[in-house]
């Protein structure tokens, strides 16, 4: 069920000068959640920012209690758990949201992951449950520059198949967009289900490739959210079959299919 | 506005804590509407209750104001919509529901059986649509009252129009006061000139009680783009930064309406807060956006105010209208005096 968990930080581990993931024990929500769910985070007593950010829970120990969510710093809420002690308590308010669905895909079966840069943060549940379910995953993690790429340090060993990595400069895998590198590999029928996370153009290039390969796909959305969990209707996203989804109840994992791309 | 308690005076706070102590307490009566204490939640806030079901037990509450409801179904502005402010937001929702139809089909029933007193908020275009959605929820079992919104800022036209001339809120209450049997509230808005003239006019043509204050229309603007933040361009503020203004607004109806019904909203997240709302003259008070930040907040001031009134050995209605009993306070100077 959902809660507003009070959660001291026990870790922070750093990628980059943007880049880090902060751990909390959890235990509560360590053993409930599905990889691409998110909880909504508050550090009481701060006054910026004044309402609760989204973050997409990256990873659970439940043997150990921890929930770990990784980000980047952008703004007030992010700096905020960039100095926050350890022992310190935040409020995380879930698990919330749909997660990725693994409903028809079996053992034995190839999926794609592509990630854009801080896209990469619901990945490592996700990858670590297709391993447990025996489902091989080619892991795509794409950005700007090398520092978005430090984040590929925390999917080491933890992926079932290939990592191919793509920047923008070239300073670390092959140069270009990481869709390119997907559009290539992605040959008809090699993967069962696409599961993207990232930047709308990105998903925009995804959407389009896997429209011509007929691969159904699970993209995991982000929006601006006020509540989280469907009161404020903030964070809708163009729908096709219906003017509007909303992004943290119907989503934030969402077929592609849905959105209204052009209306976006 | 105080002395309104009805018959169950005696017995109050103290010896054993029944049922009947926490009631007398706690309960509040606002002209023809009862409710078991002065915590509700407000319209826009609270989706139709059914989301919070997890962080609120809904009987516990004086009640929920539903997301507004209009005759049809209704989209809401494209995205982006919302937007923080220091100390809260800004939203421009558009009034996206479900329509009434569905309200009555798919979540009154559910409300009812969590026991969740019910208040259907009600927007409309035009006076025709706020009579039709009223009359379509006339004959509904479980609805405690109406609250019509004639103060949304994000529509293109009704509920605003509404608000701001006292002459048009007086011409819709009328024709809603004729519509429905029901206790009927009217939301104002800060954004019309006088908020006493407002509140005048829809007391004068049958609302029986008034809730204020809805959004104050304000804007943000992003400096690298030079585009307005929200799609609408504009939307309304909402959170702590509005609390005074509120309290203000609150004060000053009370103080020229002597004996009228008055619902606080505007930033309310914790007891102070309610606290302040009462003693202003407010007999029940809306939680709004602090119910995004901290789902649970609207239980949790239940038991919170309800301890406070224990502890002093008072009645949450003996706190209300207390600032208006206290002396001479120079409102009327206002801002600039």
């Amino acid at each position: 069920m959902r809660s507003d968990h009070r959660v001291p930080l026990v870790r922070r581990r750093i990628f980059s000068p943007a880049l880090f993931s902060v751990t909390f024990e959890a235990p509560s929500l360590a053993g409930a959640f599905a990889p691409g769910q998110f909880v909504m985070l508050e550090l009481p007593g701060r006054v910026r920012p004044y309402l609760r950010r989204a973050y997409s829970i990256a990873d659970a120990d439940p043997a150990r209690g921890e929930v770990e969510l990784l980000l980047r710093r952008v703004g007030p809420g992010t700096a905020g758990l960039e100095e926050l002690p350890e022992g310190s308590v935040a409020k995380l308010l879930g698990p919330l949201g749909n997660g990725f669905s693994f409903e028809s895909l079996a053992e034995g079966q190839r999926v794609a992951v592509v990630a854009g840069g801080i896209g990469a943060a619901p990945f490592p549940a996700l990858l670590k449950a297709l391993s447990r379910a025996r489902i091989a995953a080619d892991f795509f993690l794409g950005g700007r520059n090398a520092e978005d790429l430090s984040l590929a340090a925390r999917f080491a060993g933890i992926v079932p198949g290939q990592t191919i990595l793509a920047t923008d400069d070239g300073s670390v895998g092959e140069k270009g967009f990481i869709t390119e590198a997907f559009r290539r590999l992605a040959a008809p029928a090699r993967y069962a289900r696409l599961f993207a996370c990232g930047p709308m153009p990105m998903f925009a290039a995804l959407a389009r490739v896997a429209a011509q390969l007929n691969l159904p796909s699970q993209f995991s959305t982000e929006a601006a959210m006020g509540c989280g969990f469907g009161a404020c209707l903030g964070c809708v996203i163009p729908g096709v079959e219906k003017p509007f989804l909303i992004s943290c109840t119907e989503g934030p994992i969402l077929p592609p299919e849905k959105i209204a791309w052009d209306r976006l | 506005m105080t002395g309104r308690r009805g018959e169950k005076q005696k017995g109050r706070g103290g010896e054993g804590e029944t049922e009947g102590a926490h009631a007398q307490r706690m309960e509040v009566q606002l002209g023809p509407l009862r409710l078991k204490n002065p915590i509700l939640t407000a319209s826009g806030t609270f989706g139709y209750g059914l989301e919070f079901t997890d962080f609120v037990d809904l009987s516990r509450l004086g009640g929920i104001c539903t997301k507004g409801l209009s005759l049809l179904p209704h989209a809401g502005n494209v995205p982006p919509r919302i937007c923080e402010t220091p100390a809260g937001m800004l939203n421009a929702i558009g009034l996206q529901n479900i329509g009434v139809e569905a309200f009555l089909r798919e979540k009154l029933p559910a409300l009812r059986g969590l026991g969740a007193t019910v208040i259907a908020n009600v927007w409309g275009d035009l006076e025709e649509d706020y009579v039709a959605v009223v009359r379509a929820l006339e004959e509904a079992e479980g609805l405690a009252a109406i609250e019509l919104n004639i103060s949304c800022p994000n529509v293109e036209k009704g509920g605003m129009l509404f608000g701001n001339s006292p002459r048009a809120t007086a011409s819709l209450v009328a024709r809603v006061r004729a519509a429905t049997e029901r206790p009927l509230i009217v939301k104002l808005s800060p954004n019309a000139p006088d908020v006493v003239l407002s509140a005048r006019a829809a007391r004068e043509a049958g609302a029986d009680v008034l809730s204020l204050v809805n959004t104050f229309v304000g804007m943000a603007i992003d400096p690298e783009t030079a585009l307005p933040r929200l799609s609408f361009g504009t939307g309304g503020l909402s959170g702590p930064a509005i609390k005074p203004l509120a309290v203000r607004m609150v004060f000053q109806v009370a103080r020229a309406l002597p004996g009228v019904p008055i619902m606080g909203i505007g930033g309310i997240s914790d007891l102070p807060d309610v606290l302040e709302f009462l003693v202003a003259g407010a007999t029940a008070v809306q939680v709004g956006t602090a119910n995004f930040k901290e789902p649970g907040v609207s239980g949790r001031l239940v038991s919170e105010l309800d301890a406070y009134c224990k502890e002093r050995g008072v009645a949450a209605v003996d706190l209300v209208g207390r600032a208006h009993r206290g002396g001479a306070l120079p409102l009327d100077a206002g801002a600039e005096g």
